[in-house]
């Protein structure tokens, strides 16, 4: 059997010199009572989290969340000028070093007194796009699809009946049978380990998939591999290079792209466009109903949203963004602007010397001490009721809330209900039809899911795993629809003569926040500027929210919330906690690196096939 | 057993990608074009070799790092033909790169790190050795509050670099936070970041390793260029050796020329063609910007010729100045990229051709005499200096400024005091050339045409 051998490749590699490329997850026997299940470090998103989760009677009943590393960046731009402060803070993250460098331009704008030219807002737009459609795709295909995809499943696949089903789900039909050659290959070569340790026969037991729809994602992951690429060459060609890009400063941008760029982005733009309308929505539309019952059930999480939204309109507003600001709350019901007076965040239980109080960030200060940092290696988990992580605990009114790209549909959707959309009126705004289409995709996934669960689901189903990248799927489509049009549109300023990108400073001195979105979910910069030189920073990623620990009143963070009462049957591979965790696609190397004490149990690995990631 | 070409397929790489791969490393490498067969000759062979058993096993260490440059190697690029070759033959040990990876795990570490083979020797005895494996370095240690400001499975950034380095036969830093710290160890560097380099020689000299520091090859700039560090792997995979290397440890082919040598905007610079705003129509007719602060000059890197996310542009066709992200310094604590740099607006006062750092006041009478000219014209203020490794210095008056008054480089209006002490500055300086030598006649286009047009 296919899967057999492919063990024994691993085995052969051990029996040299690399016996076990391991992995991670890890169990071992709780002190009190309950089981204690630790997955550590976890794969496949970028960066390492650890996850402490106390598990009775086959359910997760408590989980922390911490971090191990502490950085600085907030320190470090202390004394630069706002200029510096967008080029070095992008570095904060290499997956979305853009959203970095736009929220500091923003921040330093503000300080500056000034708005950028419309030139600038539709390549920043542009430049920005790229870099979720780079990190949307990675991660729908290459970073959470193989916790629902085996492609090992997929050597048993008829690749005429793959080619029926792909026509069947309105899926693009690849050349089945070469993929699966090329999977044979790979399970025949001796050298790769590529299946080693892999989670397909976790007893959680929920590889729902037949073989032939395998082979269709299997063949779809491969193609994903190509295509985030292609997107990040966007990024390369209006930021000069991806990661860390160059052409967004404080003002503006640094160039307008020549008509040969814009052609070059326009080309792959609609190349990105029509392989996410005809493979990765159609794949979602496929897989989705398969996990209805479990995905589709658990992970909710704090249940309150919040966005900042991103992508300028020519308006500026942050409810006015392509995709719009909003805070969400009260099971959907009550949806408000952004305030950014209502964020605090609190230090009481993560390793900072302050004495804890919850404060506004323009208040907040930065004074780590790694004193008790110590404790998160191999401490018999007693941090867990003092200070346990570097990660700050973000608040909005005082209380937790999700920030992730489930976050900006779901207001998106809710703030399509009053934008007066009229389908018969052509004066509709670039915003308002944006809207109308967000809402119509929602709907269609909302219709199909619907079918598949014998009832009717409102969007409040969407409050789940599932719901989780079914939202990142509508959102990348609607990403390149939009993303078309500003290449129209900049090429259409450019002919009427708008060809500005850059304003100076009207002042050297004053404050700003820029209220952005990293494709992970809202993201905050502030910066205070004397004299042209910054004197506080204050950055909030969309992680902090996400993997935010207890706060002073020990409420815990959405990612904890999220993974209580999630079913765990195999302590050694929780297959629906790291669905959980993968599904808010934590970006902790944004801000720190996690990991885990070695618990000394028999570790496997999860693997990404292909030499993927 | 598959053949390389029908491995190569499975990975999707046809035979003509391959060997424009093999054109690509050779010109990254600074090799001849008659190399490329050489190449993949023996990638061929190490490929094939492998699936008899010759494993060159690499391992990816993270850092704190931002995950850039592993994006930047992989994820620009994948499948492509040198993560199949690296995967194949070597990266079988990385967090996220490796096909199968999931390295994380200690035991998997000291597996790689322990393994060893069995030498017979010239008299027929027989010993064991370390198989030895490249270490691939993304990130800075953490020296703050007892190295305890990263720790990863339970161990310390530095101690797991102690433990990792042991048996390596060459540490290939990828990236500025292994080279030095990066940005991480600029002021006030907060959680005491450190490179690769600096801290193993620091443990080695304070008796904390037992063995010799293997060879270690920094390759900075911020992320990693993916072409430096796949010319880096095949250099030793395939052709066998480790590059020539400079007083930094970097490859000398590689960050042996400044970003200004190779620079296309270069004819600019030397007629005196300079951007003085962003987005500006000076930007636009691709004019040179080392007026707003490009560090090209200073910097070492070939970034002009390997471009970036598959060639499609670099930091400068973007109209950005070059802010010397290459510019990383493993022999001197502090003196990273980003304090040497910043801030990234501001002007040097001396300026690199070649392998010189010249003041292009004495130059202007001599060779190069056009470069020189062109930089007086503009009033560049410039010194005598040879590269500096305490930093150069930043140009602290705007003489620029207070000459043209109409159309200032910078937007801050002078202060009072600052205007004063450059006007007396730029007297002792008119006072200077005036006793070394007459200013020569510049070519003045709009002079000309009014000369011209009186005719």
């Amino acid at each position: 059997m296919a899967s057999k051998k492919i063990k024994m490749t691993s085995k052969t590699l051990s029996g040299k010199d690399l016996k076990a490329i391991q992995g991670s997850i890890g169990a071992s026997q709780m002190t009190q009572g309950g089981q204690q299940a630790v997955i550590d470090p976890v794969n496949r998103i970028e960066g390492h989290l650890r996850i402490d989760m106390q598990v009775e009677n086959g359910k997760v009943a408590d989980a922390w969340v911490s971090g191990t590393l502490f950085r600085g960046m907030e320190l470090v731009l202390e004394n630069k000028e706002p200029t510096d402060a967008a080029y070095i803070a992008q570095r904060i993250c290499g997956v979305c070093p853009v959203s970095h460098a736009h929220a500091a331009c923003f921040a330093g704008e503000r300080a500056y007194g000034i708005q950028i030219p419309n030139g600038a807002r539709i390549i920043r737009n542009l430049v920005e796009g790229a870099q979720f459609l780079h990190s949307n795709i990675l991660w729908f295909y290459n970073l959470n699809a193989l916790d629902y995809v085996n492609p090992l499943d997929a050597l048993k696949a008829n690749p005429g009946d793959a080619v029926d089903l792909a026509k069947a789900a309105g899926t693009e039909v690849s050349d089945f049978k070469a993929v699966q050659s090329r999977l044979q290959n790979f399970a025949d070569n001796g050298q790769l380990s590529i299946f080693s340790g892999n989670w397909f026969d976790s007893k959680d037991n929920d590889y729902a998939l037949p073989p032939e729809l395998n082979l269709i994602a299997t063949a779809h992951y491969l193609e994903a591999l190509e295509m985030q690429a292609v997107s990040s060459e966007i990024s390369g060609i209006i930021g000069g290079k991806m990661p860390h890009i160059m052409s967004s400063v404080p003002g503006g941008t640094t160039f307008m792209p020549t008509e040969d760029k814009l052609a070059d982005i326009k080309y792959r733009i609609n190349r990105l466009h029509d392989w996410v309308q005809n493979t990765m929505v159609p794949d979602a539309y496929a897989i989705a109903p398969y996990y209805l019952k479990t995905a589709g059930t658990y992970g909710k999480g704090a249940g309150r949203y919040v966005a900042w939204g991103v992508f300028d309109t020519a308006g500026r507003e942050m409810a006015g963004r392509y995709l719009p600001g909003g805070v969400l709350e009260d099971d959907l019901k009550t949806l408000s602007d952004p305030d950014e007076t209502k964020i605090t965040e609190t230090t009481a239980r993560a390793f900072y010397s302050d004495d804890g109080t919850p404060v506004n960030p323009r208040q907040g200060i930065t004074q780590p001490d790694g004193s008790q940092a110590g404790m998160t290696s191999e401490s018999e988990f007693g941090h867990r009721e003092g200070k346990y992580t570097w990660t700050k605990a973000p608040r909005y009114g005082g209380k937790p809330y999700e920030a992730t790209a489930l976050s900006r549909m779901l207001v998106a959707y809710t703030r399509a209900a009053t934008s007066n959309y009229d389908p018969t009126v052509s004066t509709n705004s670039a915003y308002q039809k944006g809207l109308a289409s967000i809402k119509t995709n929602i709907d269609k996934m909302l219709a199909h899911l619907s079918k598949s669960a014998g009832k009717t689901l409102g969007v409040s189903a969407l409050q789940s795993v599932l719901g989780r990248w079914a939202a990142r799927a509508v959102e990348t489509l609607y990403i390149t629809e939009r993303m078309q049009d500003w290449v129209d549109e900049l090429i259409e300023a450019i002919r009427e003569g708008d060809s500005s990108t850059f304003v100076k400073p009207n002042r050297y001195d004053g404050e700003g926040a820029g209220m952005w979105e990293a494709p992970r979910g809202a993201l905050y910069h502030y910066e205070k500027v004397v004299g042209n030189k910054i004197q506080k920073y204050q950055i909030i990623i969309p992680s902090t929210w996400n993997v935010s620990p207890r706060d002073q009143s020990g409420v815990r963070g959405p990612l904890e919330q999220a993974l209580i009462g999630v079913p765990v049957a195999d302590l050694k591979k929780p297959l629906h906690a790291l669905r959980t965790v993968h599904s808010f696609d934590p970006c902790v190397a944004c801000a720190i690196h996690i990991a885990e004490p070695r618990s000394g149990q028999t570790f496997d690995t999860i693997t990404t096939p292909f030499g993927g990631r | 057993m598959p053949s390389f070409d029908s491995l190569m397929e499975s990975h999707g790489v046809s035979r003509r990608g391959f060997m424009k791969f093999c054109a690509g490393v050779a010109a990254t490498l600074g090799l001849s074009q008659a190399m490329v067969p050489k190449i993949a000759d023996a990638a061929e062979q190490l490929v094939i070799g492998t699936t008899s058993g010759v494993l060159a096993p690499a391992l990816w260490l993270e850092f704190a790092s931002c995950t850039g440059c592993t994006e930047s190697f992989a994820s620009a690029t994948t499948p492509d033909v040198a993560t199949v070759i690296l995967e194949l033959i070597s990266l079988n040990y990385s967090e996220t790169l490796s096909a199968g990876a999931g390295w994380s795990l200690e035991e998997a570490m000291d597996q790689t790190i322990n393994a060893t083979k069995t030498v017979r020797n010239a008299d027929g005895s027989t010993s064991t050795e370390p198989v030895g494996y490249i270490l691939i370095i993304e990130g800075a240690l953490m020296e703050g509050w007892n190295d305890n400001a990263l720790v990863i499975g339970g161990e310390k950034s530095t101690d797991l670099i102690k433990k990792a380095a042991k048996n390596a036969v060459a540490i290939i830093c990828a990236g500025d936070c292994a080279v030095d710290g990066g940005w991480q160890a600029a002021s006030p560097n907060p959680a005491g970041a450190t490179g690769v380099e600096p801290y193993l020689k620091k443990a080695k000299a304070a008796g904390q390793l037992d063995y010799d520091i293997p060879p270690i090859i920094n390759v900075p700039c911020c992320p990693a260029n993916p072409e430096h560090i796949i010319a880096m792997l095949v250099d030793y995979l395939l052709l066998n050796k480790l590059p020539q290397l400079n007083e930094y440890n970097m490859p000398s082919e590689i960050f042996g020329q400044t970003i200004h040598d190779n620079c296309p905007r270069r004819g600019h610079f030397e007629n005196g063609e300079f951007v003085y705003e962003f987005g500006s129509e000076e930007e636009s007719k691709g004019y040179c910007l080392y007026a707003m602060g490009c560090k090209g000059p200073q910097t070492y890197s070939n970034c002009p010729l390997v471009r970036w996310n598959r060639k499609v542009s670099w930091c400068i066709e973007a109209g950005a100045p070059c802010i010397g992200c290459a510019q990383a310094n493993p022999n001197m604590a502090d003196h990273g990229w980003v304090d040497l740099n910043s801030p990234f607006l501001n002007r040097f006062k001396h300026i690199g051709i070649g392998n010189f750092m010249f003041d292009p006041t004495y130059l202007a009478y001599g060779v190069g005499g056009l470069v020189a000219l062109a930089l007086i014209v503009h009033g560049f203020g410039m010194r005598a200096a040879g590269r500096t490794t305490g930093g150069a210095d930043f140009e602290t008056f705007r003489h620029y400024d207070l000459k043209h008054p109409d159309h200032p480089i910078t937007d801050k209006p002078l202060a009072a005091e600052e205007a004063s002490h450059l006007s007396a500055d730029m007297q002792d300086e008119a006072i200077d050339e005036e006793l070394k030598i007459a200013q020569p006649q510049l070519y003045d286009p709009k002079a000309a045409k009014k000369k011209g047009a009186a005719k």
